[in-house]
């Protein structure tokens, strides 16, 4: 778990991150959001004590940072970041092991992790562990930054813009990935990004900031639905807001039991998002959709009344 | 695309029709130099400059024929530039180099008169240009065929050993060698010094120069300080530097006995020690600092954030990746350091330029050949040998 409670960071007469208080649970998702020289890189690296913070308490697992030493702090926060900054001189092998052999693992240990890290991250070690970094794509080289970031299994897992430098497809990949990743390990992740939708697909917890400080957090749906200001809600896409927020909620927790009237013809799994539904009825012109589980046997129904119905509940207006 | 590629290109050329201009040309001048210039040149002794012949003169009509069939070579190979060809030309390159203490002989056997003991053979103007020429088609080669620098060198090398064996064996009559035979055990220890002077200036510059480029980095104050006494230092000309260094180191070897036991002194070793680290400072200090300055602040920062302690950073990550312009900085020092050691030869600090400046003295261009190719020789070497290491060192086989 960490915890930031009333962190100021000045540099000289500067202040970059002024007062913020954040408490990220453990094996939690938080992105800290915001436009550049906002202060979330600033945050960032105050955790692992690449910047000292001024004033204020940064608490990890019930103790404060102050109290470790910056080096082993380090070697048990897991760090990514936007250039990757894997060492050229050295192959993807030797670059992932590096915190194990800080450690001092046995060089078995650390051969075994790497292969296992890399064979987790997509990366088959005969074709890739030999390679230098110059040798790879963006995407590959970010793996590989990730699995060395992961490669001492540590609890806490900070990234400063993975994925900024990358192509759209595969920063989507990668996110894709990374969200399936989470999903089986469970790292305290602190994720610093300015792509709203980055963060709306892959945080637990929101945490927008602006000259300094937080101007609003909470979970993603509940920033969409009540975004504290005019800036919050530009970032959050003003007018598309609505659709983020459906792309939110899954349709098997929106549809209802089958009518009595015929069953549409459009066929939607109850994985999809609301937004998806939508799109499929603008694209078949059809107000009514029919749900069905992975097998393709319907199990409800969803229409357009229940979704519009479904976005009143949610923004706390009264039913009609 | 630019205006210039929309135009049609013009017909200069016929189709499919590339040669490589830069290797044709050269071809071009050897012939030219083989044809009009002197081969080589005939005195009666030692003194007397000499008389000299052409091509047709010296090498006889099979002789001439042969080289400049062997020249012409070269350029019609290159008319066709394929990767074959450009091997080709490579091996061709190295055995005209190879044949060419074999033309001596010959002109030996041409030109000079066994019942006249004193007469020697000296190289002409197209023997230099020649291999001059055949040194810049291998440096064209090398580019074309991708070779990393330690292949010409070695091939040079084994030219070299070819020329040695011919020089021992059978070119008794060649100047050059002459020269060398009058004194053959000065001659290797005056190699023997010359190496010796250039080892220690440069190995103490190296250690002065990393441990002042870590205290700029260190002390920021110190940078400007430091490269305006290095700058300023490199402007004395050497033979001035050596005259300065002259009256000081005589006062101390008279003064401080324990200094003078050591062996300093005004004339010698140490003044031109001295001058020789002085010079070789700049470059190292500025080649080590940038080096070391250049390292992505990046990747320096993911190792700080890895939890690389500040040893281990500097070990591990910033001198391996500044290794590369580091010995960049060795390799332009050390072949400085061989050419200023020559002038070392004029305070009495021997050497090869001991020959150099003999010959001059006594008007014997052959015994300033005896001093200055091996000076050339070793720059080279030490070129290529260092040039060949920063290359093998680049990360990750970066180029």
């Amino acid at each position: 778990m960490i915890e930031l409670s009333h962190v100021s960071k000045r540099f000289g007469d500067e202040t970059a991150v002024d007062d913020i208080s954040l408490r990220v649970a453990k094996g939690k998702f938080c992105a800290l959001v915001g436009t550049s020289g906002c202060g979330k890189s600033t945050t960032l690296r105050m955790i692992n004590r690449l910047i000292e913070h001024s004033e204020g308490d940064i608490i990890l697992d019930g103790q404060a940072i102050d109290a470790y030493d910056p080096v082993k702090l380090r070697r048990r926060i897991g760090y990514v970041i936007q250039h990757t900054g894997l060492f050229p001189h050295w192959n993807v092998a030797r670059n992932i092991g590096l915190v194990p052999r800080l450690l001092k693992w046995s060089a078995t240990d650390v051969q075994s992790r790497v292969a296992e890290l890399m064979h987790l991250l997509g990366l088959p070690v005969d074709e890739f562990g030999h390679k230098y970094p110059h040798q790879l794509s963006g995407g590959q080289a970010q793996r590989v930054g990730v699995a060395r970031a992961l490669a001492a299994d540590p609890d806490i897992l900070l990234m400063d813009e993975p994925f900024g430098a990358l192509d759209p497809i595969t920063r989507e990949k990668l996110q894709d990935e990374l969200a399936k990743l989470q999903a089986r390990l469970h790292k305290t992740v602190v994720f610093v990004t300015h792509d709203m939708d980055e963060a709306l697909k892959l945080a637990d917890h929101l945490v927008v900031m602006r000259e300094g400080q937080i101007v609003q957090q909470g979970s993603p749906l509940a920033l969409l639905q009540s975004p504290a200001d005019p800036f919050v809600e530009s970032l959050l896409g003003g007018l598309e807001r609505g659709l983020k927020q459906a792309a939110l909620t899954r349709v098997k927790d929106h549809m209802t039991s089958m009518g009595p009237t015929l069953p549409s013809q459009s066929r939607i799994p109850g994985t999809f998002s609301l937004r998806q539904a939508l799109s499929m009825m603008l694209r078949d012109h059809s107000d009514r959709l029919t749900v069905v589980d992975q097998h393709d046997v319907p199990v409800g129904e969803l229409s357009l009344r229940r979704i519009i119905k479904e976005a009143q509940l949610d923004n706390g207006n009264p039913r009609e | 695309m630019s205006l210039m590629d929309a135009l049609p290109t013009p017909r200069l050329r016929w189709e499919g029709w590339h040669p490589n201009v830069v290797l044709v040309s050269l071809s071009l001048i050897m012939l030219a130099a083989f044809w009009f210039f002197d081969v080589v040149s005939m005195a009666p002794n030692r003194i007397v400059l000499g008389t000299g012949y052409g091509a047709l003169e010296a090498f006889g009509w099979p002789g001439a024929l042969l080289a400049t069939l062997l020249l012409s070579f070269i350029g019609i190979l290159a008319c066709q530039p394929t990767h074959r060809h450009y091997r080709a030309l490579l091996a061709a390159v190295i055995v005209i180099m190879a044949l060419m203490p074999v033309g001596l002989m010959a002109s030996s056997y041409l030109l000079i008169d066994p019942e006249r003991p004193q007469a020697r053979l000296g190289l002409g103007t197209a023997y230099w240009v020649v291999l001059f020429v055949l040194l810049l088609c291998l440096v064209e080669l090398r580019l074309r065929l991708n070779l990393t620098r330690i292949w010409p060198t070695l091939l040079l090398c084994g030219v070299a050993v070819v020329w040695w064996l011919c020089a021992a064996f059978g070119l008794e009559t060649l100047a050059l060698v002459q020269e060398f035979k009058a004194r053959d055990q000065q001659f290797l220890s005056a190699v023997a010094q010359h190496i010796k002077l250039v080892g220690i200036a440069v190995s103490v510059s190296i250690v002065l120069g990393l441990a002042l480029a870590m205290l700029m980095r260190r002390y920021a104050r110190l940078q400007k300080g430091v490269f305006a006494v290095l700058n300023f230092l490199q402007t004395i000309p050497s033979l001035a530097l050596f005259g300065l260094l002259l009256a000081p180191l005589a006062w101390l070897a008279a003064n401080v006995p324990f200094l003078g036991q050591l062996g300093v002194s005004g004339i010698g070793t140490t003044p031109a020690l001295i001058a020789l680290i002085a010079y070789s400072l700049l470059p190292i200090v500025r080649n080590t600092y940038t080096a070391l300055e250049q390292v992505s602040p990046e990747t320096l920062e993911a190792a700080k954030g890895m939890g690389m302690r500040a040893g281990q950073r500097f070990w591990q990550v910033r001198l391996p990746l500044a290794l590369p312009v580091l010995l960049e900085g060795v390799r332009i020092t050390t072949v400085q350091a061989i050419g200023l050691t020559a002038v070392a030869a004029l305070i009495g600090a021997g050497g090869l330029g001991t020959f150099i400046f003999q010959g001059l003295g006594q008007a014997a261009m052959d015994m300033v050949l005896l001093g200055a190719l091996p000076i050339l020789m070793l720059a080279l070497v030490v070129d290529a040998g260092l040039g060949a290491l920063a290359e093998a060192l680049r990360p990750g086989g970066t180029r």
